[in-house]
């Protein structure tokens, strides 16, 4: 019964997160002086000093020494970087009371001022280290903290320690070992592959770290490199199924066990072939060129291979640094974020599966730079077809008998259920209510928790009927997430109007600033079809 | 499932890991007994660590003088997590710890010894805990059991290395009190002397009963209880036939499919481990020390 009733959270959740946008409605009864005026933002004005600009980096093999010596200083942070980035999102989340520990695989999180000898002093030199740190177990774990930070609110606190100490444990690669990987890779030792190679990681993947480069042509990049053997590793561990199920009934106890068994064994598939996620990056990157805020760094092909990833480097503001801009520039990365989110869903059928705040940099004026495509799920137009009916039927046609037909059609409601349509719109309206109605709102850390809660709450009288069918057991993760940032920024935004524009039943005209500069962008790209999902 | 019985099986990791952290020391003046570059340090951080503990707890208490020494004295029956955590806080001390922390950790020991004799019920033979002849058995018995746990679930040691393990450890014999000369320094002595031990060995009511607590704790969380099946089974399996036979256990076959599950299994406890307080730190602690030595 319980099981069944989280599931029916997670389905309406999950609808929720293509339908509405996760996004509330605090419509206050008078104006707040606090809130900013939307249609006042220009994106050509961030308000902040000028961020570091987008590639390459002028003069940056200077600082790029100079941070060498003191990797702990580094602030030019690519694709994949957590480490910082990572506690403060728990931090936040602690704040904001929605959970993000375990999200942040951190580059080895070793005690107070001897972590940079330690990280030294312990890094993995062999694969035999590599198999005694991430084998029996222990990386499939790490993978599940990760996943349930996103999908249980109700993790236990022993259960979230223990994961989160998990990925405390593993240090990076020495420099020895990571050259290794690339040579084996690319044929070449890095130091004759790159014009310049840092051997010092500047970040931690959950398989693997990141180096910067200078391709011989003088671009900048990040080099993601895998653990040898992890893929080997992984793969056997994975075919335990029995023991995942067991262990997986331990630490998120709510969910549908079997479903996130399945989940769980594909993402880590997908994970641990990069050239997976340079194929996923490389259709962003292509989609977005040259979009007026959304940016995604182009994969470097003749770097790229089963276990190295090369991508430009991309550098910029972390999440936890937006606490310090105004709220204007906030909510310009929000709307971007927001953008992002569902254009790449209605127009690629794509959705970005690790939506956490290691996985963007901010540029000032709303320029978001979104990094990590290791996790991207692909829906089918006939998958994404009953969602979409779902958001039309109740928010734009408000026919609620047709969005019950909708919702059992997509699998998340059992049909015949005994139950009126209103106890299951009443059931269904939090998910919905930003988008169900036009003008600017505001997405509270309070919202955030509310839809959290209401997302786990067990006692409702439609859980009985309702799952989750396995194709959106992703969308959960998105959902959780985008509440949790969208709820930090306190971002304000007429979330309906942009995304009328964005609805391929609406296609609306621009609703901001930012809207028409994509419109225009939208103009040059006769190559883009809009999408009929 | 109840609460209370869960907080026993958290009590069990809780506790033991709070014994094991306290006994590696941060700063040691000394490189203790065995020092960084030792087998010994490479047994004691092995995988299969928790299988060669149960392993040698199961071998120990075939002897029926030492099964009635722990039955009839010590707090085993209403404390039995509490005197598991106690004896591996013991054996930490003594592989990690300063050379004068280990020695007053023994000398603790043997003044407990002094106060266990009794006679066994079913023998009918006297016993004390300060006889040689059984602090070697006990000995003897963990000994075995490293390697034979090494060998199935973690990193096994080459027939040399075995050798040099068991002659490194007679140090831990001496120190409990067991004469210089009576203990093996050799696996092929050790495997001799356990031989000749065989004889005594029964399977006592008090050891079918403490050993079937230890393979299957009451009150352990149910999906706990299903990973400690594999435990089980690994330490089953890497009983002697002997051994298994008297305790009346089925020898299932270790295919390697079953080895690996149970090195996975043993993984998800480790995990559970390392996540208590200070686990992480203790094992870079010696891994770091141990990296050291390597380099030297």
């Amino acid at each position: 019964m319980k099981r069944t009733v989280a599931r029916l959270a997670i389905g309406a959740a999950a609808v929720a997160a293509v339908a509405a946008g996760l996004l509330t409605r605090r419509r206050p009864a008078v104006p707040d002086p606090a809130l900013p005026d939307p249609a006042r933002r220009e994106l050509s004005r961030p308000d902040q000093a000028r961020r570091e600009p987008f590639g390459k980096i002028p003069g940056w093999p200077e600082r790029f020494r100079r941070q060498t010596a003191r990797p702990g200083q580094a602030r030019s942070l690519p694709r994949g970087l957590r480490l910082r980035r990572g506690l403060a999102a728990v931090r936040l989340a602690v704040r904001g009371g929605i959970r993000y520990a375990g999200s942040a695989p951190r580059l080895f999180a070793a005690a107070g001022e001897n972590r940079e000898r330690l990280r030294n002093d312990l890094a993995l030199q062999t694969a035999e280290d590599i198999t005694t740190t991430l084998g029996a177990m222990k990386g499939v774990l790490m993978k599940i903290g990760q996943m349930a930070s996103y999908v249980d609110d109700g993790l236990a606190p022993n259960v979230r320690r223990t994961l989160s100490r998990l990925q405390d444990s593993v240090p990076p690669m020495s420099q020895e070992l990571a050259a290794q990987v690339v040579e084996q890779e690319l044929g070449v030792p890095p130091e004759r592959a790159f014009a310049e190679w840092d051997p010092v990681p500047i970040a931690a993947a959950s398989i693997g770290q990141v180096h910067r480069a200078i391709t011989r042509d003088g671009r900048a990049v990040a080099v993601k490199v895998q653990y040898p053997g992890v893929a080997e590793t992984m793969d056997a561990d994975l075919d335990n199924v029995a023991l995942l199920r067991r262990v997986l009934k331990v630490t998120a106890p709510n969910q549908d066990v079997e479903a996130l068994v399945a989940e769980l064994r594909e993402r880590i598939g997908e994970e641990l072939d990069y050239r997976r996620e340079a194929r996923n990056q490389r259709r962003m990157a292509a989609y977005y060129d040259g979009h007026p805020t959304i940016r995604v760094p182009k994969i470097i092909d003749e770097f790229s291979t089963r276990r190295v990833v090369t991508s430009e480097l991309a550098v910029g503001a972390r999440f936890s640094e937006l606490a310090g801009w105004s709220q204007a520039e906030r909510d310009l990365a929000a709307e971007t974020i927001y953008r992002f989110v569902f254009r790449s869903l209605y127009e690629i059928h794509a959705f970005n599966g690790d939506p956490h705040p290691g996985n963007y940099l901010f540029h000032g004026g709303g320029r978001v730079t979104f990094l990590d495509f290791g996790l991207v799920k692909h829906f089918t137009a006939d998958e994404l077809q009953p969602l979409v009916h779902m958001v039309r039927d109740l928010c734009v046609d408000n026919d609620p008998e047709a969005f019950r037909r909708s919702m059992e059609n997509a699998g998340f409601l059992a049909p015949g259920a005994p139950l009126s349509t209103e106890t299951i719109i009443d059931h269904m309206a939090v998910f919905y209510e930003t988008v169900r109605r036009p003008g600017p709102l505001t997405i509270t850390e309070d919202y955030a928790s509310k839809v959290v809660r209401q997302f786990f709450d067990l006692r409702s009288p439609v859980a009985a009927y309702a799952s989750i069918p396995r194709s959106y057991v992703i969308l959960q993760r998105i959902n959780l997430g985008m509440f949790a940032l969208l709820g930090q920024l306190h971002a304000t935004a007429d979330w309906r109007a942009i995304a009328e524009e964005i609805w391929p039943f609406v296609l609306g005209p621009p609703s901001t600033p930012m809207g028409h500069a994509e419109a225009g962008w939208l103009a040059t790209r006769p190559g883009v079809i809009r999408s009929q999902a | 499932m109840t609460a209370e019985s869960y907080a026993a099986a958290e009590d069990l990791v809780a506790r033991s890991a709070a014994a094991y952290v306290a006994a590696v020391p941060e700063s040691p003046a000394d490189e203790g007994f065995f020092g960084p570059g030792s087998v010994t340090w490479r047994v004691s951080t092995d995988p299969g660590t928790p299988i060669a503990g149960l392993r040698a707890l199961m071998i120990q208490a075939l002897h029926p003088l030492a099964m009635a020494g722990v039955d009839q004295h010590s707090d085993w029956r209403q404390d039995p997590v509490g005197r598991l955590a106690a004896t591996s806080a013991y054996l930490t001390t003594v592989s990690f710890g300063e050379r004068a922390v280990a020695e007053r950790a023994a000398a603790r020991v043997r003044r407990v010894h002094e106060l266990v004799r009794g006679t066994d019920p079913v023998t009918g033979q006297p016993y004390q805990a300060t006889d040689p002849a059984l602090l070697l058995w006990v000995h003897a018995a963990f000994v075995d059991s490293g390697v034979a746990a090494c060998a199935l679930f973690g990193n096994p040691l080459s027939p040399a290395d075995a050798d040099r393990y068991v002659a490194e450890m007679a140090i831990a014999a001496e120190l409990v009190g067991v004469p210089a000369g009576l203990v093996p320094v050799t696996a092929g002595e050790l495997e001799r002397y356990i031989s000749s031990v065989r004889p005594e060995l029964r399977c006592t009511p008090a050891a079918s009963e403490s050993m079937g607590y230890l393979l299957d704790p009451p009150g352990l969380d149910p999906d706990i209880a299903e990973i400690w099946q594999d435990v089980r089974d690994g330490t089953i399996a890497a009983l002697p036939d002997w051994a298994r036979q008297m305790y009346g256990y089925d020898a299932p076959p270790l295919t390697p499919a079953r080895q690996t599950e149970i090195r996975q299994a043993l993984g998800v406890l480790d995990t559970l481990y390392l996540g208590e307080p200070g686990v992480l730190e203790a094992r870079q602690r010696i891994t770091l020390r141990m990296r050291a030595a390597q380099r030297a």
